[in-house]
């Protein structure tokens, strides 16, 4: 009957009032759009959204149908009132709503009383359609998660450009609440919102049935049952990525503050403020993560230091902003990943999120060692070959790898984006680089998936010892990512704030019992690099060879030479091949998991014009057996300012050229 | 247009259109009657991930049967099928016009050999025909499979499933079946095309 209703009445569009709304929901969207109102009244409005986002279902679609019938209300009042509740739901009934009003019907239908050829004075509700579709094809269909969903939108203000009509302009503010929010969001948040948005998906495809819509359908039924883990994202990796930026911001913030001067000024709005406001907002979300994160004690122990960092930098920022730079500077100084007192942890002045210690090692193997078994069968390896394979080969999802920063500034920023490139770990000298270099290693393809087992393949292992083994299953514990995308397994490092105390061997400094013996290469079991048993190390003449690894705006040599039995020396010189200054070089390296990559300062982060070897850097890469440089491969990233613009340039080391 | 004539066609000739959603537990045989009905032919299935949708006339009536698979882990999608449109595929993007158009007709698919999940049948059938979106959707469940040996009779699967109680705002009925020989299944359509009610806005 509800249906019949909704029929009849969608057949007159001009009669109206006249016949009861079977339903709630349309009971509450008449009287909405009564003519006796003579303002929208804001409050039923808003309830109408409440109760669209309460029944969900077939809600959304069954509000927008009657609201479209009343905006084409022969009554411009019962029009703008329609259009003033059109508004109100677009921006508080998410996607499920966006979705109804980006089909093809709903369009036409608010664009049915449009003349052909634009009027010379549109009428205002003309008016206000025409800025409803500019703004909603400048907010949700750039900044939607799904905005490949709403396509007819954009179809439809292309489509009325075309004919003529002029877009009002729209105020970016008033628009921006259609953009996803950067809060802080949990795990639990991100699936349960992933979730509906699936949810309201399917109904939809469903509902309109055409054989395209119901294969969709299908496939989608098979990702919401669970069937289908291919596209699976991992929401404690996602949450772990959130916190990450979270950080990032702490971590500007505490810079900024500590550039403050006496004098300066904290005006309102400006970026101390915004930070800030972040910071504080994320707070709540920090603590209920942890309430999430309750089993796992390492995560919530990380949190917590997270959230004691973000609480320091806050208070500082209120003292700061109170004029009270004295008992500001009381409160120990930087935040995690900044160098300074206070949250020190350990020997390298960084929190570092990923290293969970070796003791993982030993569960690592457990969970995946079926998936490995297949591999070390087929290639003979040892024991410690699964345990690298562990993370990288076999399943398509589910592995992780660690990611971390060496250096000063921060191996808290390694946790971040691992799984999404854009939002890979960046630098705070250079906001604008990201790590593409990680992605690079990281191939999508699940065939390339397979990597290390075998040292001889392209095995992009990891470098610092005590992470090498750390290849957890579960991603909140190393806060990393097993991203469809395969996490990264690389351990990166980068010397970006030569200046800072203690920065080169900080992550070499945990030697740990590192598992990492060539078992295929060589039949002695070995479980220390250290003291390797390779025999035949003095029939190899060591030899030094200079690689050219970069010949652009800037030259990058590489003189790479054998240290010891297990070590590579590579001194690294950087030229500017150009007529003007090159300023914030940053040099970052990447080698395959079987390696460890110590990184010296650079002796310099700045290049005069046509400076020649300017900027040195000693590299050590260890657990490069005699024998074995051939099949080192590396990663480079170099960022750089020149002229203004900020530069990255990558590429990769084939071969360091000694054996 | 097309669509509002062919509408008018079918009230002056007296054919109608049902939406059939066909639920149940796991290797209940769902897929097999589907197939049995739209083919006529007795199917080997795999389970069902996901769902199949086939459009069967059967006396001056075009069913639209959904059949969505009953693994438990898929169970939480069927309230996705309880509304939508008719799944006539021409009509649905020209028009716009319905707010929603409900099931209007549920089979239920028992396996009449699985007593040990009867009980999960009933809760599973319970939480369907109690939504809102079912209130009047007609009941029909096939017991199948009575080609086994021991398999329940019509009258132990609506005790068993205490239809009396669960069921008592809907019209229902149990009818015995055995997709691979297509006993009873027709029955089955008949009585749902006999008893959906007619003046429903065609």
């Amino acid at each position: 009957m509800e249906a019949a209703s909704a029929r009849m009445a969608a057949r007159d569009p001009y009669s109206g009032f006249g016949q009861a709304p079977t339903s709630q929901l349309q009971r509450f969207i008449l009287n909405a759009c009564d003519p006796q109102n003579f303002e929208p009244n804001l409050a039923l409005n808003l309830e109408i959204s409440d109760l669209i986002n309460a029944k969900k279902g077939s809600a959304p679609r069954e509000a927008a149908v009657s609201i479209v019938h009343f905006v084409n209300h022969r009554n411009p009042n019962v029009s703008l009132l329609a259009l003033n509740l059109l508004d109100i739901c677009v921006k508080n009934c998410g996607y499920p709503f966006h979705l109804q009003i980006s089909t093809k019907e709903f369009l036409n239908e608010l664009v049915r009383r449009f003349p052909e050829r634009p009027p010379v004075h549109p009428t205002r509700v003309q008016n206000k359609i025409l800025e409803l579709i500019e703004e909603w094809r400048q907010t949700i269909c750039m900044t939607s998660r799904h905005k490949e969903d709403l396509g007819f939108v954009r179809d439809m203000h292309r489509l009325l450009s075309y004919k003529g009509y002029m877009f009002p302009e729209v105020r970016q503010e008033d628009a921006a609440v259609l953009n996803p929010s950067d809060n802080l969001r949990s795990a639990e948040e991100m699936e349960e919102e992933e979730k509906e948005a699936q949810s309201a998906k399917l109904q939809e495809l469903i509902r309109r049935g055409g054989p395209q819509d119901l294969q969709e359908a299908n496939k989608l039924m098979k990702v919401m049952a669970g069937y289908d883990t291919r596209n699976k994202t991992d929401w404690r990796a996602k949450a772990a990525e959130e916190v990450s930026k979270i950080q990032q911001k702490a971590r500007i913030l505490e810079e900024m503050l500590q550039g403050y001067k006496q004098g300066d000024k904290i005006t309102e709005g400006d970026v101390f403020e915004e930070l800030a406001n972040a910071l504080q907002s994320a707070h709540p979300k920090i603590q209920k993560m942890c309430e999430e994160e309750s089993e796992d004690h390492e995560a919530v122990a990380k949190l917590f230091e997270i959230n004691d960092s973000i609480n320091r930098t806050v208070e500082r920022y209120k003292l700061i902003k109170k004029g009270d730079i004295e008992a500001a500077n009381r409160i120990p100084r930087g935040t995690l990943g900044t160098s300074g007192a206070g949250v020190t942890k350990g020997a390298d002045n960084t929190l570092n999120l990923i290293d969970f210690g070796d003791e993982t090692t030993g569960e690592s193997n457990a969970p995946s060692s079926s998936e490995v078994s297949a591999q070390s069968a087929s290639k003979g390896n040892s024991l410690e070959e699964d345990l690298l394979g562990l993370s990288l080969g076999g399943s398509s999802y589910g592995q992780t790898g660690g990611i971390s920063l060496g250096g000063s500034n921060g191996s808290v920023l390694g946790l971040s984006g691992i799984s999404l490139p854009q939002t890979q770990p960046q630098q705070p000298a250079a906001p604008s680089s990201s790590f593409d270099l990680l992605g690079g290693f990281s191939s999508p393809k699940p065939t390339s998936q397979i990597t290390s087992p075998a040292p001889s393949q392209t095995s992009f292992a990891q470098a610092p010892i005590g992470q090498a083994a750390r290849s957890t299953p579960d991603p909140f514990a190393a806060l990393t990512s097993p991203a469809p995308r395969q996490a990264s397994p690389f351990q990166f490092q980068q010397s970006t704030k030569p200046q800072a105390p203690g920065t080169a061997d900080l992550l070499g400094g945990t030697v740990a019992p590192r598992p990492s013996s060539r078992l295929a290469q060589n039949a002695t079991a070995a479980p220390h690099d250290d003291d390797d048993e390779w025999t035949f190390a003095s029939s190899v003449p060591d030899t030094s060879k200079d690689i050219t690894v970069n010949n652009t705006g800037i030259k990058v040599d590489f003189n790479v030479s054998r240290e010891s039995d297990s070590v590579l020396l590579i001194k690294s010189r950087i030229s500017n091949n150009t007529p003007a200054p090159i300023s914030q070089l940053t040099l970052q390296l990447a080698v395959s998991r079987a390696y460890q990559l110590k990184l010296e300062p650079q002796s310099s982060m700045s290049l005069s014009p046509n400076q020649q070897n300017g900027i040195t850097q000693m590299i050590r890469l260890n657990g490069v057996q005699r024998g074995q440089g051939g099949n080192v491969k590396m990663r480079w990233k170099a960022a750089y300012t020149l002229g203004g613009a900020r530069k990255d340039e990558m590429g990769e080391i084939q071969s360091l050229g000694v054996p | 247009m097309g669509a509002s004539i062919s509408k008018m066609m079918n009230k002056i000739f007296g054919s109608k259109e049902m939406r059939l959603l066909m639920l149940g537990l796991d290797a209940a045989g769902k897929t097999t009657i589907l197939y049995k009905l739209k083919l006529d032919q007795d199917v080997t299935t795999i389970p069902t991930v996901g769902f199949n949708v086939e459009t069967v006339t059967y006396k001056n009536t075009k069913f639209n049967v959904w059949d969505v698979g009953g693994q438990d882990k898929i169970r939480p999608l069927w309230r996705h099928y309880f509304s939508g449109m008719l799944g006539v595929h021409d009509s649905v993007l020209s028009t716009g016009r319905q707010a929603s158009a409900r099931t209007q007709g549920l089979i239920f698919v028992i396996d009449s050999n699985d007593r040990d999940r009867i009980d999960e049948a009933r809760t599973e059938l319970a939480r369907i025909i109690q939504d809102r979106e079912m209130k009047d959707a007609l009941l029909l469940v096939f017991a199948n499979k009575q080609d086994l040996q021991g398999a329940m009779r019509p009258k132990e699967v609506s005790d068993r499933l205490q239809l009396e109680k669960i069921a008592k705002d809907h019209v229902w009925k149990v009818e015995p079946s055995c997709a691979t020989t297509g006993e009873g299944i027709f029955e089955g359509l008949a009585w749902l095309s006999n008893n959906v009610k007619i003046p429903n806005a065609k």
